[in-house]
């Protein structure tokens, strides 16, 4: 499995987590399935990287949470993006892309 | 029961504990999910609980972490919620404040007047007790002084030839510098010619003060005053003035006294050895050494020195004591019971200030200490009006906390108000007192309202409001407020009742301290303006002349020119009378000593008298009077026997017989000088300062005298005497177009300028008293209101009872009058006890003065009856069916 380094990523981490809520609020548990599932076991966040990014968007107020009931009744804290946390998403969205097309342009074989 | 205060909302703060306790479970929630999605494929539960710890990675540092970063915003929130709370505070209180006008304008005022009174003193003294003169570590400087040593205030500067020998001799000194006043002409190409303030200072002595020039250099120790030459240096203020910031000034020659002198450099902004000079010149320490003793004997140069690094004022007032023995032993006729005094130089420099500012800072202490009796009394009656209205909200919910807690942001509210506003009243205040008169300071002091003046007065106002509103807040704090609902908010409780009291008594007490001192001092002032000075300054011109240049090296070209002016001037119309002295009244004196003939002559111990020169008709325009003998007149002149006058003081004191006139003397150090004869003696006139008695002097002809360039010229018009002040100029050009007039003004004026300080002194003073007699007026007439306010259910019954109008109204009169006399009786005996603070500021009047007592009790009480009549008549107004039926 591949494993990502939180240290070097923890910029791709946070927009990855937006983009999940962007759907719906969730658990940390159920963005690390989506996350999973979603890039096909390629963009595995581990849980350290995973809950230390959520707090430090909760803290820039980019996400809310509150606790609810999770599918097998289980309190668990549910986590929701904010308006500020979506307006952030779009531009790193865009940020993002025009990075990857730009570093595809370079390794593209000539 | 207490109460607690519930939240209406919960606001979303959790402890520590909780924080972590979240953290964990948010965790774990996250392990178990996967555990159980593991062991749904299979994996035996061991294994998989291993694997999900595996793939989670450092799971203590990220509870760690998040804990931390949930606590931080924890605290911020928090502190959102407090400002919040904060601010609902603070406009709660506004809004009260606004509800209850009276209260708040009176409590503004009030704190305005006392946090404006302490500002305006706190700023004078900063500028006097606790700047530090402007120069390199201002700590380590010092004054020297030549002094008895039988009374070391008796100061005087030091001789040529001692001073050498100090310089040579001591040990705890980076080194001793001297300098002396003078006063040139200034002779621009352009325009008038003009006498400057300039002091001639020892190469050393920048060097010592640590203060380089603006532009060029100043004299450096290295330097021989010979090696100097004809140089100068120009103060920033002069330079500006004359030559418009143009530095390259430096290294050209510019002329005065008919020379011209060498420009080294320009001082900076500000700089000045306390005389607002103009300019410096180098000092030349050499003395005739054939006349050794004169050297000795002339006690001219004023002396700053600088402790040497480690050595303290005690080694060095050891250090020079024994120099001071060794001159004693060694020169005996010149040194005997002298001995030499060392004060840091800021001491120095704020010495004559001292007393007066800290009497000032104990007045400002006073009105501030009635203003919190007064506050603090508002405060107690407002918040007994408002027990009601506490009541209700306790009833609501509030808890006596949060009700305190208002209370208290009221009083800050008000505080911090009323200290701005002191703030400004004090700026307005010393502004408008210094503009009246700027000659109370002296230059070096620069009065403002700095950063330090204003923390100050705002922590000052800010515990004067928190002091005064715990008062009232913790009452209402401790208060059963449950019982006050049922009694309707009636009920008042008796301890508060002696606490107003108490305090109203100890408002009048110092308010009485205040005004006992105010009327000694108006008094004092009274005494001064019209003591018995000797001579009538009213209608008299001054001016100061000196005849500089080398044209003027002998008694007969200084006499010819002084001649010529003064004839010019008498011969004027308008003019009743013109003379010249060296010296005017309250401008300072010189003093030579004496040896009368035919009495035994005590070579170690001669008596000292003041000395005057003077010339023309100086008796006449200052209308001293001859009391027995003659004037000088055409008999006397340049040659022949030498005449003197002397005065009333002299004449008792050196001749108790009365044999004065025909008598022969001789002054100065030379024993074997040419004698004088006394030919008159003249009424005594106040000298040295007003508030000092004639001491004995001696008036030698002008005419004799080859050693003295400048005057003072005196000149008694008919009108007024402003209106001769070009007729001086005007003589002077005629006589020489290179020789200017300075500081030309009435005598009263120059008369005023020494009393300026005191005028200073008095005006705080009084408005002081006068702020404090407003504010306990104002607290009797709170407190009394309140007592009929409270007690009008008393008076109703009363006046159905048959009590007349007028036994209500004597009845509350009674009350106010009782407690000001309490307060009058425990004043008084405060002025006694501070009397000692007063009295070297008194003249003429003793600090314990019945007239000064009666005036200001009979004053006070009239106050006091003032203010008690409004509530009194409110009294008498009380309705007795109105108050039957509130029962």
């Amino acid at each position: 499995m591949a494993r990502t380094p939180p240290e070097m990523l923890q910029g791709t981490v946070d927009i990855l987590i937006l983009r999940a809520l962007a759907l719906e609020p969730m658990h940390g548990y159920a963005i690390s399935r989506w996350l999973d599932a979603r890039s096909e076991g390629v963009l595995t966040v581990d849980g350290a990287a995973l809950y230390q990014a959520l707090h430090r968007l909760s803290h820039r107020k980019w996400v809310s949470s509150e606790w609810g009931l999770s599918e097998n009744n289980r309190r668990a804290k549910f986590y929701s993006i904010t308006p500020t946390g979506r307006a952030r998403l779009r531009a790193e969205s865009a940020m993002w892309v025009s990075y990857a097309e730009a570093v595809f342009k370079v390794l593209r074989p000539a | 029961m207490p109460m607690r205060r519930k939240r209406l909302f919960q606001l979303p703060w959790r402890s520590r504990a909780a924080i972590a306790r979240d953290v964990d479970e948010e965790l774990a929630f996250h392990l178990e999910s996967r555990v159980a999605e593991l062991t749904a494929h299979g994996v035996a539960p061991a294994d998989a609980r291993r694997r999900a710890l595996h793939e989670f990675g450092d799971i203590d540092r990220t509870r760690d972490y998040c804990r931390a970063v949930d606590e931080r915003d924890d605290r911020a929130l928090r502190m959102t919620e407090r400002l919040a709370e904060w601010n609902r505070d603070a406009r709660f209180a506004l809004r009260t404040l606004w509800r209850a006008p009276g209260f708040s304008l009176v409590s503004l005022l009030t704190l305005a007047l006392a946090i404006g009174a302490n500002t305006a003193v706190f700023s004078v003294a900063r500028a006097v007790l606790l700047a530090p003169p402007p120069y390199a570590s201002p700590s380590s400087l010092v004054r020297l002084y030549d002094a008895s040593t039988t009374d070391l205030t008796e100061r005087t500067p030091f001789s040529p030839a001692n001073l050498a020998d100090y310089r040579e001799q001591q040990r705890s000194l980076v080194g001793i510098g001297a300098y002396l006043g003078n006063t040139p002409t200034w002779q621009p190409e352009h325009g008038q010619p003009e006498i400057l303030i300039a002091e001639t200072v020892t190469p050393d002595l920048f060097g010592l003060l640590g203060v380089r020039a603006l532009h060029g250099r100043t004299f450096v120790p290295s330097d021989s005053a010979s090696g100097l030459g004809l140089t100068i240096i120009l103060s920033y203020e002069f330079w500006h003035r004359t030559f418009g910031d143009d530095s390259t000034i430096v290294g050209k020659r510019i002329p005065l006294n008919n020379r011209t002198y060498e420009v080294l450099g320009v001082m900076p902004r500000g700089f000045t050895l306390g005389m607002s000079e103009d300019v410096w010149f180098p000092l030349k320490l050499s003395y005739p050494l054939n006349d050794s003793l004169t050297a000795r004997r002339q006690h001219y140069l004023n002396v700053v020195a600088r402790l040497r690094q480690g050595v303290t004022l005690e080694r060095a007032r050891a250090d020079l004591a024994t120099i001071a023995r060794r001159l004693e032993a060694q020169y005996p006729e010149a040194n005997t019971g002298r001995t030499t005094v060392i004060v840091p130089l800021h001491e120095a420099l704020a010495g004559d200030l001292r007393p007066a500012l800290l009497l000032l800072q104990a007045a400002a202490v006073m009105v501030l200490l009635i203003a919190c009796a007064n506050l603090t009394n508002l405060g107690l009656s407002r918040s007994t009006g408002r027990r009601r209205e506490m009541a209700v909200r306790a009833a609501l919910g509030a808890g006596r906390a949060r009700i305190a807690r208002e209370l208290l942001v009221e009083s800050a509210i008000l505080a911090i108000i009323g200290g701005v506003l002191g703030i400004l009243l004090a700026i307005g205040a010393t502004r408008a007192l210094l503009a009246l008169d700027a000659r109370a300071l002296p230059p070096m002091f620069d009065v403002t309202i700095d950063a330090r003046v204003l923390a100050f007065s705002l922590a000052l106002s800010l515990a004067t409001g928190v002091l005064v509103g715990l008062v009232p807040a913790v009452r209402t704090a401790r208060d059963d407020l449950h019982e006050s609902l049922k009694a309707g908010g009636r009920a008042a409780t008796a301890g508060g009742d002696s606490l107003r009291r108490a305090l109203v008594v100890a408002q009048v007490s110092l308010a009485v301290v205040l005004l006992v001192g105010t009327g000694l001092l108006v008094r004092s002032l009274r005494e001064l303006t019209r003591a018995q000075i000797g001579f009538d300054p009213s209608h008299v011109l001054t001016a100061q002349l000196r005849a500089s240049g080398h044209g003027y090296d002998s008694a007969g070209t200084i006499g010819r020119f002084y001649g010529q002016v003064i004839s010019g001037i008498a011969s004027a119309p308008g003019v009743v009378a013109a003379g010249a002295a060296t010296m005017l009244p309250t401008r300072g004196s010189v003093s030579t000593t004496l040896r009368i003939e035919g009495e035994p002559v005590d070579e170690r111990n001669l008596p000292e008298v003041g000395f005057v020169a003077v010339r023309g008709g100086y008796f006449e325009a200052m209308r001293i009077p001859l009391i027995a003998g003659r004037l000088f007149d055409r008999t006397d002149g340049p040659t022949g026997p030498e005449a003197v006058l002397i005065n009333q003081a002299a004449a008792r004191r050196f001749f108790p017989s009365g044999d004065a006139i025909g008598r022969r003397i001789r002054i100065g150090p030379n024993p074997n000088g040419e004698p004088m004869t006394i030919v008159g003696i003249v009424g005594d006139i106040r000298g040295e300062a007003l508030d000092i008695p004639a001491k004995p002097t001696l008036f030698a002809d002008y005419r004799r005298e080859d050693w003295e360039r400048s005057a003072f010229i005196v000149i008694r018009t008919t009108g007024d005497p402003n209106r001769a002040a070009p007729l001086v100029r005007r003589s002077v050009q005629r006589a020489d177009p290179t020789l200017a007039v300075r500081d030309v003004a009435p005598l009263e004026d120059v008369l005023g300028a020494s009393l300026a300080p005191r005028r200073f002194a008095l005006g705080l003073v009084s408005a002081f008293a006068a702020i404090a007699l407003m504010l306990s007026a104002i607290g009797i007439y709170g407190v009394l209101s309140y007592m009929v306010a409270s007690r009008t259910r008393e008076f109703g019954v009363r006046i159905a009872l048959g009590a007349t109008t007028r036994s209500v109204l004597s009845l509350v009169l009674r009350q106010g009058v009782a407690w000001s006399l309490a307060g009058v009786g425990l004043g008084l005996a405060g002025t006694v006890a501070g009397g000692r603070l007063l009295a070297g500021m008194l003249y003429g009047v003793r600090p314990v003065d019945a007239t000064t007592y009666a005036v200001v009790v009979i004053g006070l009480l009239a106050v006091v009856i003032a203010a008690c009549a409004i509530p009194a008549v409110r009294a008498t107004r009380a309705d007795p069916v109105e108050s039957m039926r509130g029962e």
